[in-house]
């Protein structure tokens, strides 16, 4: 019996490497125009993330990452992908994340004259990502914290 | 001539001082695995980055690349209009010539590119002090980062390469170059200016990978990509030189702090080497004098 092909998967940011060459079944990566899952055998491409929820499946596990925007790139079963940031779904705070959503969306509609408007929507658009990874790992891991 | 209580208290003082510069040496050591932790853990992020633009160039072709959003931060614009200078110091001093060798490499930078005005965006308070007391200059100080060493974080480089791309794209400043101590070892330190915009095209032509035929689906477009790629390859170089300056910053106060241990330890032995001449010259003249005193009664 032949055994199944996998995916290899690396992910970096720039303060540290996350996942280095590990054997995944199934990413799924937030790209630019929606989600998109990669399964072993994929054509080469390669994608603009935006912040977003990405999931990988190995065996039976599943683990969520919120990452803030980057780049993915799949190349003979290898995925690559270059976050500005990331957050295992584990260690997002969701409390925190809800005060920077609400933070955000304050600044947002106060309307100061001297606030970049692209600023602000990136920070509410990151937040609304965290908020969404907490919410996600609710739903799966009742259990957990 | 010093008593024996002035040199006593000579070498207390001496002795405090040691246990400070030893105190900021041994903190400085810790500090700087941590510093040289975060220079190896941004380096496969920076690596992956550059095989992906080639890859991408490779893809791209001159005539695309012409047309894309990222050309302009490859084009070499004419020799007028603002020029932008980066200048990463330290916070803070007691690290041996570190600042004082980027201060003096910015000025010599500033006297070459003389009658021309001057963006700059400093780093580190040491910078800043020294540029806000520096007058008569036609300097315009654009942005000013302080207090984040020893954590630079990939945010603040975010923040300064924003800042640079912002100006640079606004079409006000013809160039940047940043002024930063690179990390060599830990003895060493060597100032380095290097152009950080325009981008040189070498980055895109590497001689060793051949035209690369992967046939990569894009999404979006390849322009879009190599557009939004770049910027973040900048960000990726700006973190790299904050973090290097950070290294060489605790490298250059560990060796400053401990020579310093050295000088107090030599000076401490010193000290007390005339203060025990001295006390034992007191004795001396005081047994002569009871000798003397003694012979005479009895002679």
């Amino acid at each position: 019996m032949t055994k199944k092909k996998r995916l290899r998967m690396d992910m970096v940011t720039p303060e540290k490497p996350y996942l280095q060459d590990r054997e995944v079944d199934f990413v799924a990566l937030p790209a630019e125009r929606g989600e998109m899952g990669v399964l072993p055998g994929h054509a080469p491409s390669a994608v603009q993330l935006r912040p977003g929820v990405l999931r990988y499946r190995e065996g039976s596990a599943e683990e969520t990452f919120a990452v803030m925007g980057g780049f993915a790139e799949v190349y003979k079963d290898k995925v690559s992908v270059f976050a500005e940031a990331a957050e295992l779904a584990r260690e997002v705070d969701e409390e925190r994340a809800r005060q920077e959503y609400a933070g955000a969306k304050a600044a947002l509609s106060a309307r100061a004259p001297d606030l970049d408007m692209e600023a602000a929507q990136a920070s509410l658009r990151k937040a609304a990502v965290r908020l969404k990874v907490a919410e996600l790992r609710r739903k799966c891991h009742p259990g957990q914290k | 001539m010093a008593s024996l209580r002035d040199i006593r208290k000579h070498i207390s003082s001496v002795r405090n001082i040691r246990q400070i510069t030893y105190a900021m040496k041994m903190v400085a050591a810790a500090r700087i695995k941590r510093a040289q932790g975060s220079i190896l853990a941004s380096r496969p992020f920076a690596s992956r980055m550059e095989t992906m633009l080639k890859d991408l160039y490779g893809e791209l072709g001159e005539e695309d690349f012409r047309t894309s959003p990222a050309y302009p931060l490859f084009e070499q614009r004419k020799d007028h209009g603002p020029i932008g200078l980066c200048v990463v110091t330290a916070d803070k001093g007691l690290c041996g010539s570190f600042n004082n060798n980027i201060l003096k490499a910015s000025l010599a930078w500033l006297a070459r590119h003389r009658g021309r005005k001057v963006r700059l965006a400093l780093v580190g308070r040491k910078s800043r002090d020294f540029f806000h007391r520096l007058r008569g200059l036609d300097l315009d100080i654009e942005m000013e980062l302080t207090g984040i060493f020893p954590k630079a974080s990939y945010a603040h480089a975010e923040l300064l390469a924003g800042k640079m791309l912002d100006s640079y794209a606004a079409c006000s400043v013809c160039g940047y170059t940043v002024v930063y101590n690179e990390f060599k070892s830990m003895m060493s330190q060597r100032v380095v200016e290097a152009q950080l915009l325009p981008l040189s095209r070498h980055i895109l032509l590497d001689p060793s990978c051949g035209p690369l035929c992967h046939n990569f689906a894009f999404e979006p477009g390849k322009a879009e990509f190599l557009g939004a790629l770049l910027p973040r390859y900048v960000k990726a170089q700006v973190y790299r030189i904050l973090l290097e300056s950070q290294a060489a910053e605790l490298a250059a106060r560990m060796s400053a702090m401990e020579s310093a241990s050295n000088n107090a330890s030599d000076l401490i032995s010193d000290l007390t080497l005339k203060l025990n001449k001295m006390r034992q010259a007191m004795i001396t003249t005081e047994l002569n004098e009871i000798v003397g005193g003694a012979e005479a009664l009895g002679g």
